[in-house]
């Protein structure tokens, strides 16, 4: 079977070599990917390459891309890379080094935000990717309830303070709970396992003062922090959001959100754009993002996250994928994909001037991206995502209390970090 | 047996040539996939390490059989298939009774019937996804308007597993209704007349008549539709993925995300020989109904 398969793979890919340059790109579903869409014919009118695009759900992406990966000729001329399979990728030496083309062709890297290299560019010193956007997350909160004087006057009485965008964790909790009134949720929250669970709650734990792990990769998000993130995340969901938001994904929650019936979610930066498009949005131009406020007003809870671009150890055409990667991420096209609202991760684009007329909101996403922490990122990153996911998911549904679930979670991660000789 | 006539020995061999396209293309698809997986199950074998050099024995086998999620995982697929099943039989055999008598539109009912077996399995989760979101749904405004409380469809642990499996029931429950259905128009109509020669009720000639006769029909459809609901995949995938918690974590998503999110290859296949061993015994047991059914 497995001959007969990758026989008809180079097969495949033999066919699309001798019909001359076609490149196929597996991508997920999300605004950025959209933006390139619209870019395309811009490409194929100057290369003569067709660039074929398969959008398909973040959930579908790793299965379809692990089999074309170990294949020795696959399907797909370039990949997207999520931050967090870079671990398993690089460990099954899965993705091409990319610096003797960048070195040839001259291509700038340091225009990159560090941090972005760092998590979707370089491994151990070899660039094997080139950032495509970053996707760290932020708190849209909606600033017409904030500036209105009748919920201004309320909140003052009740909590002796004044109603403004939160500086503070605490501070955003109390607002969460004071804009839980007439039929208005306070928050809405992404609680389907295993990802958009354990992304969102990455965000609480941070905000909440405590850490995935100490420097010698021994768990540490069991602590009392940890414990108080979910608890915290828990009582959210259940008292101050929308029935079934344990199992929202993005889209749903970004729906309840958009219709005006929820104060805040803590979600991806790109759905900012999708704020202001009224075509999916009843809250246009009454909402606006932040990072993750911490315990104080200095520290930020944001998780960070990115994609880069690379080119599979498998794939049929590399050079037409390169060309395709310094089109795609080349100043100008860069630029055009963020004044289309996409996520930067270079800091020219940010510091653009154009860029930020267009949207003021661009200033407050380098701030959030600066401020952003990561998470763990290794060989069994996804496996520790499927395994966080379901013990939060778990104690959401009050199988067990938040303290059983981060232990049985930090356990397995000591395990899994351990196996991957990280620990010290 | 008699020896074999050349004519006859020419047929056989016509018949393995007219045969051997089709049996060398099973043999690729269907018997290779299985031999591969039933050997990689003996061996430490990742994607990420790809490769026959650690021989594990039973080692996988162990591994699964004491795995606490591996076994929940198989608990709530027992739970699932019997609510499925039952339920679909009930229904489908309600629906094929009562259309069984229907003269006048049958071909209309049925088509209405059958539509939702016509879906893709992925389409008709995200339809009743949208359809059961909590506050932008249809079904709970519909509810709202006649004063009850918003329903948790999928976000409650208890409430998410019936909705799934009310989901399956709606989505394959016309499968039930067209077997038993051919089953009851092919029973003869003479025991049916001299019954009601003989005065008896409705319910009676239910029970004393169709009943028995439709007894191998009854047993094959159950089975077919176990060994179906058995590896029910993509319901979960979109409509749940498994939450909320574990409460509808059903063994062949198990499996699929220990291979893909895992990556560990052996270990799923492992599971997946447990599962094969399973449904092969139902197999067997279907095997055996039919021959019995003919024999009677």
């Amino acid at each position: 079977m497995k001959r007969i398969l990758l026989a008809s793979l180079s097969g495949l890919a033999l066919a699309a070599a001798a019909q001359a340059e076609e490149v196929n790109i597996l991508m997920e579903a999300v605004p950025d990917t959209t933006y390139i869409q619209q870019l395309l014919p811009e490409f194929e009118e100057e290369t003569g390459i067709k660039v074929n695009l398969e959008v398909v759900n973040y959930a579908e992406m790793h299965t379809k891309l692990v089999p074309q990966l170990v294949a020795r000729s696959g399907s797909y001329s370039a990949i997207v890379v999520d931050f967090y399979w870079v671990g398993e990728f690089y460990k099954a030496g899965w993705m091409q080094p990319l610096d003797d083309r960048i070195e040839a062709d001259g291509f700038d890297t340091s225009v990159y935000v560090p941090a972005m290299m760092d998590l979707v560019g370089q491994v151990e010193g070899t660039t094997y990717m080139l950032p495509f956007y970053n996707y760290a997350m932020g708190l849209l909160y909606r600033t017409d309830l904030l500036e209105d004087e009748a919920n201004k006057a309320a909140y003052l009485e009740a909590t002796g303070s004044e109603l403004k965008a939160p500086e503070t964790w605490d501070e955003y909790l109390r607002q969460v709970a004071f804009f839980t009134k007439d039929g208005q949720y306070g928050v809405v929250n992404q609680g389907l396992r295993p990802d958009p669970i354990a992304m969102e709650w990455s965000n609480y734990l941070f905000a909440s003062g405590g850490s995935f792990m100490d420097e010698g990769w021994h768990a540490t998000f069991n602590s009392p922090e940890g414990v108080a993130a979910l608890e915290t995340y828990i009582k959210n969901l259940n008292d101050y959001g929308p029935v079934g938001a344990a199992s929202f994904s993005f889209d749903e929650a970004f729906n309840v959100f958009s219709q005006g019936q929820a104060y805040s979610y803590i979600t991806y930066n790109f759905f900012r754009a999708a704020v202001d498009d009224p075509s999916s949005s009843a809250v246009v131009g009454k909402a606006e993002i932040m990072g993750v406020p911490g315990q104080t007003p200095e520290e930020g809870g944001s998780l960070n996250g990115a994609w880069g671009w690379a080119i599979p150890k498998s794939s049929p055409n590399p050079d037409a994928a390169w060309k395709f990667l310094q089109w795609v991420e080349s100043p100008e096209i860069a630029k055009k994909r963020a004044l289309l609202g996409g996520s930067p991760t270079r800091l020219d684009v940010f510091d653009d001037e154009e860029v930020i007329a267009k949207y003021p909101q661009t200033v407050a996403l380098k701030e959030l991206l600066l401020g952003s922490h990561n998470f763990p990122t290794f060989t069994y990153t996804p496996q520790f995502v499927e395994v966080l996911g379901r013990e939060l998911s778990l104690a959401v549904a009050g199988e067990k209390t938040a303290q059983e679930a981060l232990d049985t979670a930090a356990a397995e991660f000591d395990e899994m970090a351990a196996k991957d000789g990280r620990q010290k | 047996m008699t020896a074999a006539t050349p004519m006859e020995m020419r047929d056989r061999r016509f018949g393995w040539m007219l045969t051997a396209p089709g049996l060398a293309l099973l043999a690729a698809v269907v018997l290779f996939p299985i031999l591969w997986a039933g050997t990689t199950s003996f061996f430490d074998y990742t994607l990420i390490m790809p490769g026959y050099d650690n021989f594990a024995g039973f080692g996988n086998y162990a591994k699964a059989a004491g795995d606490g999620e591996f076994l929940h995982a198989a608990w709530i697929t027992v739970l699932f298939v019997l609510a499925v099943v039952s339920i679909q039989f009930a229904i489908g055999l309600l629906v094929a009774l009562m259309l069984n008598d229907t003269e006048r539109g049958k071909g209309v009912y049925y088509l209405i019937l059958l539509c939702p077996l016509l879906i893709n399995p992925v389409v008709v989760g995200l339809m009743w996804r949208m359809i059961l979101h909590p506050t932008l749904g249809i079904v709970n405004w519909l509810l709202s308007t006649v004063g009850i409380e918003p329903v948790n469809w999928l976000g409650a642990p208890d409430m998410a597993f019936w909705t799934v499996v009310l989901v399956d029931i709606w989505h394959q429950v016309s499968f039930m209704v067209v077997l038993l259905l051919a089953g009851l128009s092919s029973l003869p109509a003479e025991p049916y007349e001299a019954a009601r020669v003989d005065g008896a009720s409705a319910l009676q000639r239910f029970w004393h008549i169709t009943l028995p006769m439709m007894k191998p029909v009854i047993a094959i459809t159950l089975l077919i539709r176990m060994i179906f609901a058995i590896k029910t995949y993509d319901i979960i995938y979109i409509m749940t993925r498994g939450g909320p918690g574990t409460a509808t974590d059903l063994i062949s998503y198990f499996i699929y995300r220990r291979a893909f999110v895992s990556l560990d290859l052996g270990e799923a296949c492992a599971m997946a020989a447990m599962l094969l061993i399973v449904i092969a015994g139902m197999t067997a047991l279907l095997w055996r109904t039919m021959r019995t059914a003919q024999d009677d």
